[in-house]
C-alpha cells in the first residue's frame, strides 16, 4: 500500500502527480475510496413504481437499483452469482425479475434468487438458493430523495457522511415538493483522472474568467465581467469545505446568472425565496439565490443555479465517463423545467459551451503526468491558505471569495484519510487541520 | 421547447422527383463542406430557416419491449435548439477565445444514404441521411462519430433552408470529448 503522507502535504495543498496517473494508486482507490464511501445512485423520482430499475456504477463495479414491493430502494450488484454474467443491459425500465441470458437463473426485485431452470433434474434441488443472492450493496439510503450506497457495512450512515455539507444542501433540497432530477443522463467520455473534474467543480473559482471567457462574452452573464480574469472582489462569494472532503464555492445573487434567458427563473427565485427564508432561515435563504459549483466526495458534482448534476464514473486512471442530468424543483411549472433543461444542455451537456472549456484542460492536465519525470513532480493548490477559518454562524471551513483553493485542500485532506486505511471510527477521531484553529479573515 | 422525436419513415411516401433530390443532396453536401472549413456564420445565415429547430436526443439503452419513443423524456438533449441558441453558439466560436480549438481541430464530415420524400406541407420535403464525422486535434487525438438525421427543408426564394433536423448519434456514451461542432 502507498504511504499516502508523501502524496498529499502541507494540509491538503500540495498533491503529489502520481495520484493522477499511477494505476496501483488508483487500485487502492477503488479499495479504499470507492468501496467504502457513500456513491451517489439515483434520485428517487426516477424510480416511481415498483420494478422501476435502472443500471449504474459504483466504482468499476455494475450496479443494478431498483423499487422494490414495499416502496424500498435496493441495489446490487450486476453480475449473475454462477457464472458472473452481467444480468442486465439496459439503462433503465420496469421488470418483474432480471433473467440471466447465459443459463437462465432469474433473480427478484431485491436480488434474490427465484428460478433455477433444471433445478431438481440436475442439481437434485441441493442448491441452496440464498447463497446465490445477487451480491447487495450493503446500505442503501436516502437524503431527501437523493439516493446513495455504500459497498461498505461498517460506513456512517449516509447523513453523518454527508455532514455539514448536508445543512447546505438543504438550500434546495428543503425546498416546497423536493426536487427531481431529468434524465436518461448523457454520457460522454474524458481522458482524465475523475479527480480533475470533481476538483474543479468543488473549488476552482479561478478558471471560470479565464477558461470560460469564450462562453462567458457570448452568453453575455451577469458574470461576463469576470473574462479574462481582469478584476475580482471577494466580497462576491465564499468557499466551504465540510469535514468529509465536501465542498462548494458560491457566489451570491448569481443562481440565474448563465442561463441564456433567465427571468422567469430569476422570478421563480423571487417568489420562492421567502418561503425558504421561513424553512430556513436568512443565510440559506441567501445560499437559495447564490449560484453554486459544489462537489459532493468522491466523485458526484453539481451547479446548483445551473442546475447541472453530474457523476465522474472513473474508467481506469486515465478515462471517464461523464454523466449529466438537469436538477429542477418538482414544483416548477413545465416550460420553467424545460428551460432549466435547455440551459444545462447549452453550459454543461455534452455539447455545452463551457463542458467542452472544461473538457479540454482536465483532459491535458492528466496526461501530462504521463512523463516519467513530470510524474515526480508536485501540484499546488495552496491559494488562499493563509485566510481560511472558522465562521460565527456557518459550518465547515470557510473563505472569503470563490476564487479561492480551500474546498480544493479539503478534498485531498479526505481523500489521504480514506486512501491510509484507517477505519471510520479513527478517521472520526482524527484532529481538523490548520484552518480549524483560524476565524476567517 | 418539445423536441419532435425521429419518426420512421411511414409507409406511403412521396418521393421527390430527380431534380429536387440533386438539390436535397447538394444542400446536405454543401453544408457539410461549409461546415468543414469552418464558416459558420455562412452556416447559419444561409442555410438555416430562422425557425430552425435542431435536435440531437439522448439515445438511452432500453429492452425492446420497452416502446418508449427516443426523445420522448424531457430531459435528455444533447441539442434542441433554436435559431438564437444555435447563432450563441457560434458567437463563441467568434470571439477568439475558444482554447480548444486553437490550433485549430480537423473535422470532417461524410453524408451518405440520401432520400427525401415531400413532407405534408407544401413546398417541404423530408431527408434522410446517414453520417460520418471524423476529428483529429493535437497531435493524434482521433474520434469518430456515427449517426443519422431526419431534415424538413423549406424552399424560400428558390433556396432551401433547414427549418428542422433530429440528428440520432449511434452510441450510448458518446464516444468522444463533446460534441461541440454541428452535425
Ligand atoms: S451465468 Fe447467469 S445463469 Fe449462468
Ligand atoms: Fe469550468
Amino acid at each position: 500500500m502507498k504511504d499516502v503522507s508523501k502524496l498529499i502535504l502541507e494540509d491538503g495543498a500540495v498533491q503529489n502527480r502520481s495520484i493522477y496517473w499511477d494505476q496501483d494508486i488508483y487500485e487502492q482507490e477503488l479499495e479504499h475510496i470507492f468501496a467504502r464511501a457513500w456513491l451517489f445512485l439515483a434520485h428517487e423520482s426516477q424510480l416511481p413504481n415498483t420494478g422501476d430499475f435502472l443500471t449504474t456504477r459504483m466504482g468499476e463495479d455494475n450496479v443494478i437499483v431498483a423499487r422494490q414491493a414495499d416502496g424500498s430502494i435496493k441495489a446490487f450488484i450486476n453480475s449473475c452469482p454462477h457464472r458472473g454474467n452481467v444480468v442486465c443491459h439496459a439503462d433503465s425500465g420496469n421488470a418483474k425479475a432480471f433473467t440471466c441470458a447465459y443459463h437462465g437463473w432469474a433473480f427478484g426485485l431485491g436480488g434474490e434468487l427465484v428460478t433455477v431452470p433444471l433445478e431438481h433434474d440436475a442439481y437434485y434441488n441441493a442448491i441452496e438458493r440464498p447463497r446465490y443472492a445477487m451480491h447487495p450493496v450493503a446500505k442503501v439510503e436516502s437524503y431527501k430523495g437523493l439516493v446513495f450506497g455504500t459497498f461498505d457495512a461498517g460506513a456512517p450512515s449516509l447523513r453523518d457522511y454527508l455532514g455539514d455539507m448536508a445543512w447546505y444542501m438543504d438550500t434546495f433540497l428543503d425546498v416546497p415538493g423536493g426536487i427531481e432530477l431529468l434524465g436518461p443522463p448523457m454520457k460522454s467520455i474524458l481522458n482524465c483522472n475523475w479527480k480533475v473534474p470533481t476538483e474543479n467543480f468543488i473549488a476552482d473559482g479561478y478558471h471560470v474568467g479565464w477558461a470560460h471567457a469564450a462562453a462567458l462574452k457570448a452568453i453575455e452573464s451577469p458574470l461576463s465581467p469576470l473574462v479574462g480574469n481582469q478584476a475580482y472582489d471577494v466580497n462576491t462569494g465564499l468557499q466551504v469545505t465540510t469535514r468529509g472532503g465536501h465542498g462548494f464555492g458560491v457566489i451570491w445573487d448569481a443562481a440565474a446568472a448563465i442561463h441564456p434567458v433567465g427571468e422567469a427563473y430569476a422570478q421563480w427565485l423571487a417568489q420562492r425565496t421567502p418561503i425558504m427564508r421561513e424553512r430556513l432561515g436568512d443565510w440559506r435563504a441567501k445560499f437559495y439565490n447564490g449560484h453554486w459549483d459544489a462537489s459532493i466526495f468522491p466523485n458526484c458534482s453539481f451547479l446548483y443555479g445551473t442546475n447541472t448534476w453530474k457523476l465522474w464514473q472513473p474508467m481506469g486512471p486515465h478515462h471517464i465517463e461523464v454523466w449529466t442530468w438537469t436538477l429542477v424543483e418538482k414544483d416548477m411549472p413545465d416550460e420553467l423545467k424545460q428551460m432549466m433543461v435547455a440551459t444545462n444542455m447549452m453550459t454543461f451537456g455534452t455539447a455545452g459551451m463551457l463542458e467542452t472549456d472544461d473538457g479540454e484542460n482536465m483532459e491535458q492536465c492528466t496526461g501530462s503526468n504521463r512523463g516519467w519525470v513530470t510524474r515526480r513532480g508536485k501540484l499546488f493548490s495552496g491559494m488562499g491558505q493563509v485566510r481560511e477559518g472558522h465562521h460565527p454562524e456557518l459550518p465547515g471551513i470557510v473563505a472569503k471569495g470563490i476564487v479561492c483553493e480551500t474546498s480544493n485542500r479539503g478534498f485531498y485532506r479526505r481523500w489521504a484519510q480514506l486512501m491510509s486505511g484507517k477505519s471510520w471510527d479513527e478517521l472520526a477521531r482524527e484532529p481538523g487541520n490548520a484552518a480549524d484553529k483560524r476565524e476567517v479573515a | 421547447m418539445n423536441a419532435p422525436t425521429h419518426t420512421p419513415a411511414p409507409a406511403k411516401l412521396r418521393y421527390v422527383d430527380r431534380d429536387t433530390l440533386f438539390e436535397v443532396e447538394r444542400f446536405l453536401i454543401r453544408e457539410a463542406r461549409m461546415l468543414d472549413e469552418e464558416r459558420f456564420r455562412e452556416w447559419w445565415q444561409t442555410q438555416l430557416a430562422e425557425d430552425v429547430h435542431y435536435v440531437l436526443p439522448v439515445r438511452e439503452i432500453r429492452l425492446r419491449a420497452d416502446q418508449k419513443p427516443i426523445g420522448s423524456n424531457p430531459g435528455a438533449f444533447v441539442f434542441n435548439d433554436n435559431y438564437m441558441m444555435l447563432d450563441m453558439r457560434i458567437r463563441r466560436l467568434e470571439t477568439g477565445l475558444v482554447w480548444m480549438e486553437d490550433p485549430r481541430n480537423y473535422i470532417r464530415r461524410f453524408i451518405s444514404n440520401v432520400d427525401a420524400a415531400w413532407a405534408d406541407v407544401d413546398g417541404e420535403v423530408d431527408a434522410w441521411s446517414n453520417f460520418i464525422v471524423y476529428r483529429n486535434r493535437r497531435q493524434r487525438d482521433e474520434t469518430v462519430v456515427w449517426g443519422t438525421k431526419q431534415c424538413r427543408l423549406r424552399k424560400v426564394d428558390g433556396e432551401w433552408k433547414l427549418t428542422r433536423r433530429t440528428i440520432l448519434v449511434d452510441q450510448r456514451v458518446v464516444l468522444d470529448k463533446n460534441l461541440y461542432f454541428f452535425l
